[in-house]
């Protein structure tokens, strides 16, 4: 339990020292971005595909700024993380609190401790976001089938790779859907090897 | 005595929001004959050169009231760019009508600040339709 408070504290104090940019530019500029790529794309399970790909991009990213700030603020996580429920801590305290000053809850855990949830209850991406009630152009639907929020997946996903956990996200339920918060879900499909040994090995 | 009051809200080249108002009823829905109906609209659209007219006469985006037809007057509010909200009421107060435009003003800008509304184009968010229809009900009644 005491970890639980650690991760956060060390979020809140993370998440002080970052540079700030304004929440509402911040939401339009997603905003845009969603919306030229449903313009361009036009299948909102393409466009889906493309915000994961995007948010993989951010997701390398991120994690290697996490990992220096953090251990440069000696919080305590030079301590790696043991198991899966660790790391679902760190993700949402530490890492959500860091970079979008947002509370993450996690929970949901399953059986056999290889799946999580991630609770978001306000989301800053989504602010002043409607989805546009089905058109009759293109079948009834067609934007129900978009997940706004998608970029999230992507980042969990490409940060989780990079420290060799291989994951599949999903968003599960959507406040833009008329959910009452937002769920992403988790699953460790593998752990991976340390990939560079390969290249170091002698032949 | 429970005259309706017809909202509009006019782009540049076409109405974007239409909105027939029954302030004393306990349901919004319109229940007007055809007719008064769509003399309402005339009346209101043949305001619409007038709007231009005073529009160059005031600094403030509160139009107060351009066009007096009968016992009904058109009060007009112009937004920053140039989209035009219309009310034509039976001679409500210009404080009344003012206030209720600036709370409207306040939700057409929420909404588009909607990544999906593209601006100058037909309004259809049910949420934004509640919000005028729940103001027009606190406001002008």
């Amino acid at each position: 339990m005491s970890s639980k408070s650690q991760a956060a504290q060390a979020g809140q104090a993370l998440w002080s020292k970052m540079p700030k940019a304004n929440a509402e530019l911040f939401a339009l500029t997603y905003g845009s971005l969603v919306t030229e790529l449903v313009r361009d794309y036009e299948d909102p399970i393409e466009v889906n595909a493309q915000l994961d790909r995007i948010g993989h991009s951010i997701g390398v990213r991120c994690v290697d700024e996490f990992l220096s700030k953090a251990d440069v603020a000696g919080m305590g996580l030079a301590t790696q993380c043991q198991n899966l429920r660790d790391t679902a801590e760190v993700v949402s305290k530490i890492g959500f609190k860091m970079f979008l000053g947002i509370q993450a809850e996690v929970g949901g855990f399953s059986h056999d401790q290889r799946s999580f949830s991630i609770y978001l209850q306000d989301n800053p991406l989504s602010t002043f976001v409607e989805l546009p009630p089905g058109d009759e152009q293109s079948g009834g639907d067609d934007l129900r089938k978009l997940k706004y929020s998608n970029l999230y997946c992507g980042v969990i996903r490409g940060a989780l790779e990079q420290v060799n956990l291989k994951v599949e996200c999903s968003i599960v339920r959507d406040t833009l859907k008329g959910d009452e918060l937002n769920e992403i879900r988790v699953n460790l499909k593998e752990v991976l090897a340390d990939g560079a040994g390969d290249d170091y090995k002698e032949e | 005595m429970s005259t309706p009051v017809l909202f509009v809200i006019v782009g540049k080249n076409e109405p974007l929001f239409e909105a027939e108002i029954d302030t004393h009823s306990s349901i919004g829905a319109p229940g007007q004959n055809d007719l008064s109906t769509r003399q309402n609209y005339f009346v209101l659209h043949s305001a619409l050169d007038l709007v231009e007219k005073s529009a160059f006469t005031t600094n403030s985006m509160y139009l107060r009231v351009v066009d007096k037809v009968n016992h009904q007057q058109v009060s007009t509010f112009l937004t920053a760019a140039n989209v035009k909200f219309m009310l034509l009421h039976g001679g409500k107060g210009e404080e009344v009508v003012k206030n209720f435009f600036n709370e409207v003003y306040g939700y057409y800008v929420k909404l588009s600040m909607n990544p999906f509304y593209k601006y100058d184009t037909p309004i259809t968010s049910k949420a934004f339709e509640a919000r005028v229809r729940a103001a027009a009900r606190a406001y002008l009644s």
